[in-house]
């Protein structure tokens, strides 16, 4: 699986995607930044990250995920990695680690906001850390929808289309009926922020991620008997 | 030893293959052949596992490989058609991320992809992206990716296609050196590449093996007349009539009227019949004087071409018999209904 893993995010900063989804991600936390602490003044941190989910995963996890699976079966270099001594398994968790490692980067680089802070005023990292380790969750739970678009098609636009659809779907959904208020991870991300690491939430996310990990398996199984 | 069993693969009502069965023996070179569309690329796909059949076993060197995938899959190097390559990166990359996956140990990993970007002549290129090299290099990383971890059976999909014949040749003996340590499959379309390499050819249409041998049984299977290519200096124009000179003769006729005053004629007898010495005794007596005379061999691709069309018409003239059992059906129905109206 490391091969996988590592071959992958090197690709994304091999191709501009990888800069491309950093770049945007952090360009939305600074413009939330701004209006969240230097407009108000104010230390806490907590508003910035649950913006940059809500807004930025909805950019970012399309960009990320779109050529995943769809690349690889347009090209035909999917011929090699399925037939290759290595499970579907660790192919698809191999992807998402990847993808998840981009993400990982722009969280690091989000601590200067922490530091900006912390130069005007002590404050506890406590809720910070915690921001980031729900945004991970988030995160792995907006590239598995993205990851099984991809695996549906051979086409990155339509796979990106599927998955933005899907993530602003979501949101609006619930206000038809609150049946829906699970398919919307945003939902999930409302304690970690505030310093809270809440069961419920991490439950939600990792399910909800799982369902579309096994999916884009499952995807992949069949096309084995599909596909000509 | 790779072991094909009942192997069929469906689509839906389409057949692609259907029922296959063969064994290819360790060291061998084994050739896939027939027209596009015959379901070489299919039967090699489900030999490596990249899709399934819908009926039927395959196991590479003992493992089954839907049972013992990852042993299975570790046996084969396999090359697919359209040379795909991951394009952000360079030839040395793509080779040893071949070998990461192909489970190479790290300790061994470098030396290996040396070895293998030697071995393919690709070490002047190593650090190039694949995107930017000419077809041929690109055939040749495909197949460095296939060769790297040592795999006992190497599977190559048209191998040679799009190659310039310098190239061809370089391939061709590649394919040659890897027989003596490896089994292989080789899937083509070009007859004479297989003839050169192969030990033995199995040529499929349709879905179907119509005939598995050596490339000189095949020929000579398929021989049904003996052709003669004479050329000779004819100047009263006697030899229409050696015909009726020589009764073996079944079939003269003129190919080339040459400006020299030669004309070269094709003579067809019997296989079992030679009709070369009562050419050389006869000719010179009726003051033809001979020039060349050779035996027109029965290529490959005669016999191919043989092979294809016969099971063509057999699958054609099974149709008509089903649509004209159909016809007959209905109209022994149509007569069913009118004696019962009567």
């Amino acid at each position: 699986m490391w091969a996988i893993i590592k071959k992958e995010f090197k690709s994304y900063f091999l191709s501009p995607i990888g800069y491309v989804v950093v770049g945007i991600l952090l360009l939305v936390s600074s413009i939330f930044f701004y209006l969240t602490s230097v407009q108000t003044g104010s230390v806490d941190l907590s508003s910035l990250y649950y913006y940059v989910a809500l807004y930025g995963l909805i950019i970012a996890a399309p960009i990320l995920t779109m050529r995943m699976f769809a690349e690889e079966r347009k090209n035909g270099t999917e011929q090699l990695i399925l037939t290759a001594p290595i499970s579907i398994t660790k192919v698809v968790l191999g992807k998402l680690v990847a993808a998840l490692g981009v993400i990982v980067i722009t969280l690091l680089i989000s601590f200067g906001y922490y530091a900006i802070v912390c130069f005007f005023a002590k404050t506890s990292i406590i809720p910070v850390l915690t921001s980031m380790v729900g945004f991970i969750l988030i995160s792995i739970a907006a590239i598995s929808v993205g990851m099984f678009a991809s695996s549906i098609t051979e086409n990155q636009i339509i796979a990106a289309i599927i998955t933005i659809a899907f993530l602003l779907m979501s949101i609006f959904l619930e206000n038809i009926n609150t049946v829906f208020a699970n398919l919307c991870i945003i939902n999930f991300y409302e304690k970690f922020p505030s310093g809270v690491v809440s069961l419920t939430e991490i439950a939600g996310l990792v399910s909800f991620s799982i369902v579309f990990i096994g999916l884009t398996m499952l995807v992949m199984q069949r096309r084995k008997v599909s596909r000509s | 030893m790779i072991e094909v069993k009942n192997v069929t693969k469906k689509y839906g009502n389409f057949t692609a293959v259907d029922n296959l069965n063969f064994t290819v023996q360790e060291g061998e070179i084994v050739g896939l052949l027939g027209p596009n569309g015959a379901g070489k690329s299919t039967t090699m796909n489900m030999m490596t596992g990249y899709i399934e059949p819908t009926n039927g076993s395959i196991s590479i060197n003992g493992y089954d490989i839907l049972k013992k995938t990852k042993k299975a899959k570790k046996q084969i190097g396999y090359m697919p058609e359209n040379v795909p390559l991951y394009s952000e990166l360079t030839v040395k990359e793509f080779v040893s991320y071949m070998a990461e996956l192909k489970l190479v140990k790290r300790a061994k990993r470098k030396e290996e992809v040396q070895t293998i970007l030697k071995e393919t002549g690709l070490e002047e290129v190593q650090n190039k992206l694949t995107r930017n090299l000419s077809r041929g290099y690109k055939q040749r990383v495909s197949m460095a990716g296939a060769l790297v971890g040592n795999p006992d059976v190497l599977i190559l999909d048209e191998p040679t296609v799009g190659l310039d014949p310098k190239q061809i040749i370089e391939i061709r003996n590649l394919i040659k050196k890897l027989g003596k340590k490896h089994t292989v499959i080789i899937s083509s379309h070009i007859l004479s590449e297989i003839s050169q390499i192969c030990e033995r050819v199995i040529i499929l249409n349709q879905g179907k093996i119509v005939a598995i041998d050596t490339p000189e049984n095949l020929e000579e299977k398929t021989k049904e007349k003996n052709v003669l290519l004479v050329t000779v200096e004819d100047k009263e124009d006697k030899m229409p009539n050696i015909k009726d000179k020589i009764k073996d003769i079944q079939e003269l006729d003129m190919v080339k009227d040459n400006e020299d005053g030669t004309k070269q004629y094709k003579i067809i007898s019997d296989p079992q019949k030679d009709v070369r010495k009562s050419l050389f005794e006869i000719l010179p007596k009726e003051g033809i004087t001979i020039f060349e005379l050779k035996k027109a061999e029965i290529t490959l691709e005669d016999a191919f071409i043989k092979l294809v069309d016969k099971t063509e018409n057999k699958t054609d003239s099974k149709a008509e018999n089903k649509t004209k059992s159909k016809k007959e059906k209905k109209e022994k129905n149509k007569k069913a209904e009118k004696g019962g109206k009567e």
